[in-house]
């Protein structure tokens, strides 16, 4: 149902995005059969595909020719692509989009000499555009993903940890190549300075309200939805936003001692779950998205008028409230 | 030009590439960069033999550096239960110097080296993952792939600032250094999965692993020997540090 109303969303954007997965399959084309098969095994496990929208979005501000944009869009996907290859290896990580990962599929090395070619390759396609600006922003997002995982992996089965931990580790995490997805797609279309920014902060808003869903429904969505073990995040020892909000929680604290102990059991996850589904987490935590959808949505109105900022408001929207 | 010179040069050439890369989390766990000082050596020889070296140039040669640092960190990842602490910020550390590359060549605006050494690793990656397929390859295949991985990235950057005819060199004694190191953890028995493969190969030849390396080996030092002999566009010093390079690295790698 939320994968139908997604893609009705996209429809007047189809023809571009099926351009998209066209030259996704040749952008990961390979001489190695390993990393072809590895790299379709990924591609096909679909996804939602938000980072190339957004750039398509971003530069419907401007000079759009979608010939241009998807040596712009397609990189940032497979930028995506290969950091979920090597995150499954960093978090030992079987399952993703219901499917088994690269590194359970073959083996780790397998993983990191795929993520590392797709990764390679997303750079070579960009570099079809000259402008150094589009380089440099996105050269310091991938920096500054690549802090954020340390943070989070330095930040792992740590209760002594703030909103603002989280927040930071959200930010880089998710929201800043969501941003640079929809600054360079305004840059690379020539929009102006003042749009851009405006852009690029409509990214960052939404990217944190997405965040916050996706952690939100780590918890809420069934593990059949989530093609993986719900509260897989805690499992692992990733402290989330409904998570945090009930670290103090005497009664959340015993199940918390056996997640960090590595000792919970599968009756008592089902129950931890239960607990947290109906605590007042939850609806904290979808505040707290909301508040960052409404400040992403005051971006929008500050956008010059365009018959695409009701598109970017539908997407906006879609994304602080899907339930995948 | 004497051995000093050429030290001092790697030595800065190799502070370089750790300042540029340097994060405490990241050294504090996987410690610093891997580097291959043979690498380092003969990313540096068209700067020893006088040829045009301007930032540009060092720069581009750092970010080589880093570059085969991201890929070397990578290497170092288990192929299974990578969930160790330091495993995991050694695929970060990975991923980082592969950001630190592109964000100074960015910064610099030097697009045309991004292109380049992404082709070289899209290539170099090709050629890793050959040791878990199942297609049987010749000695001289794997023979290439070795050549790629080690030297690849090196004639990329050759390739792009017209020092062209370096690339043989430099393939051809990376290619020996490699056999003769492959050669050594054989006896240890602690070859590489590539060294493996190719043992395997030779193997199934029906020849034995120790006279097809090491008549390769001759082999490649004959050709190596000739070809510095009659490369008119190097130094007589260059020469020299060439053919000692070569042997004291296969000294220290047997001894």
């Amino acid at each position: 149902m939320e994968k139908m109303k997604l893609k009705l969303l996209y429809s007047d954007l189809k023809s571009d995005i099926d351009i998209i997965e066209r030259e996704l399959e040749k952008a990961v084309d390979s001489s190695s059969y390993l990393i072809n098969d590895a790299s379709l095994h990924l591609l096909q496990a679909g996804g939602k595909r938000i980072r190339p929208i957004f750039v398509l979005l971003g530069a419907k501000f401007g000079d759009y020719d979608i010939e241009k944009m998807k040596d712009v869009a397609v990189p940032l996907e497979l930028i995506h692509m290969a950091s979920l290859v090597h995150d499954d290896v960093i978090d030992d990580s079987n399952m993703r989009r219901g499917r088994p990962t690269v590194k359970s599929q073959w083996n780790n090395r397998v993983a990191m000499y795929t993520g590392d070619f797709i990764f390679a390759r997303a750079l070579e396609y960009i570099t079809k555009l000259e402008d150094p600006l589009v380089h440099q922003i996105l050269a310091r997002t991938m920096v500054e993903i690549c802090n954020g995982e340390v943070i989070q992996i330095e930040d792992k089965f740590r209760l002594d940890q703030g909103l603002k931990d989280y927040f930071r580790r959200i930010k880089r995490k998710t929201a800043l190549l969501i941003s640079s997805s929809c600054e360079l797609g305004a840059v690379a279309a020539g929009v102006d300075p003042k749009t851009v920014r405006h852009l690029k902060r409509f990214g960052y808003f939404v990217g944190m309200s997405f965040q916050i869903i996706d952690d939100v429904l780590d918890i809420m969505a069934t593990d059949k939805e989530l093609g993986k073990p719900a509260g897989s995040d805690l499992l692992q020892g990733n402290i989330t936003l409904p998570i945090l909000l009930l670290k103090d929680d005497p009664e959340m604290q015993p199940y918390l001692v056996k997640v960090f102990a590595g000792t919970l059991t599968e009756p008592e996850r089902q129950n931890m779950l239960q607990y947290v589904r109906k605590s007042h987490a939850i609806e904290q935590a979808n505040r707290m998205s909301d508040k960052y959808l409404k400040k992403a949505l005051q971006e929008i109105d500050a956008l010059p008028k365009h018959p695409v900022k009701k598109k970017l408001r539908d997407v906006a929207l879609f994304m602080g409230k899907r339930k995948f | 030009m004497n051995a000093t010179y050429i030290q001092n040069s790697i030595a800065q050439l190799k502070t370089e590439i750790f300042m540029d890369v340097r994060h405490r989390t990241l050294q504090k766990y996987t410690g610093v960069p891997v580097l291959d000082e043979n690498q380092l050596f003969y990313l540096l020889i068209p700067f020893l033999n006088g040829e045009e070296w301007q930032q540009e140039q060092q720069e581009a040669a750092i970010t080589v550096g880093i570059v085969y640092a991201a890929l070397a960190a990578h290497d170092h990842i288990k192929e299974v239960d990578a969930t160790s602490k330091e495993q995991q910020l050694t695929v970060l550390a990975g991923d980082f110097y592969s950001g630190r590359y592109y964000e100074i060549l960015a910064m610099s605006g030097n697009v045309a080296l991004i292109k380049s050494l992404s082709k070289g690793i899209v290539s170099r990656c090709e050629h890793q993952i050959k040791v878990y397929e199942d297609e049987q390859r010749s000695i001289e295949q794997w023979y290439a792939s070795m050549r790629n991985i080690d030297a690849g990235l090196i004639a990329q950057f050759f390739g792009l600032y017209s020092f062209s005819e370096y690339i043989p060199l430099i393939e051809k004694s990376l290619l020996i250094l490699r056999l003769e190191r492959e050669w050594a953890a054989h006896q240890r028995g602690q070859m590489s999965l590539i060294g493996k493969a190719l043992e395997e190969r030779i193997r199934q030849n029906g020849a034995t692993f120790h006279s097809v390396i090491q008549e390769k080996i001759v082999h490649l030092k004959t050709e190596l020997s000739q070809m510095v002999d009659h490369a008119s566009f190097l130094q007589s010093d260059v020469k020299q540090a060439l053919h000692a390079h070569v042997e004291a690295s296969i000294a220290s790698t047997n001894g």
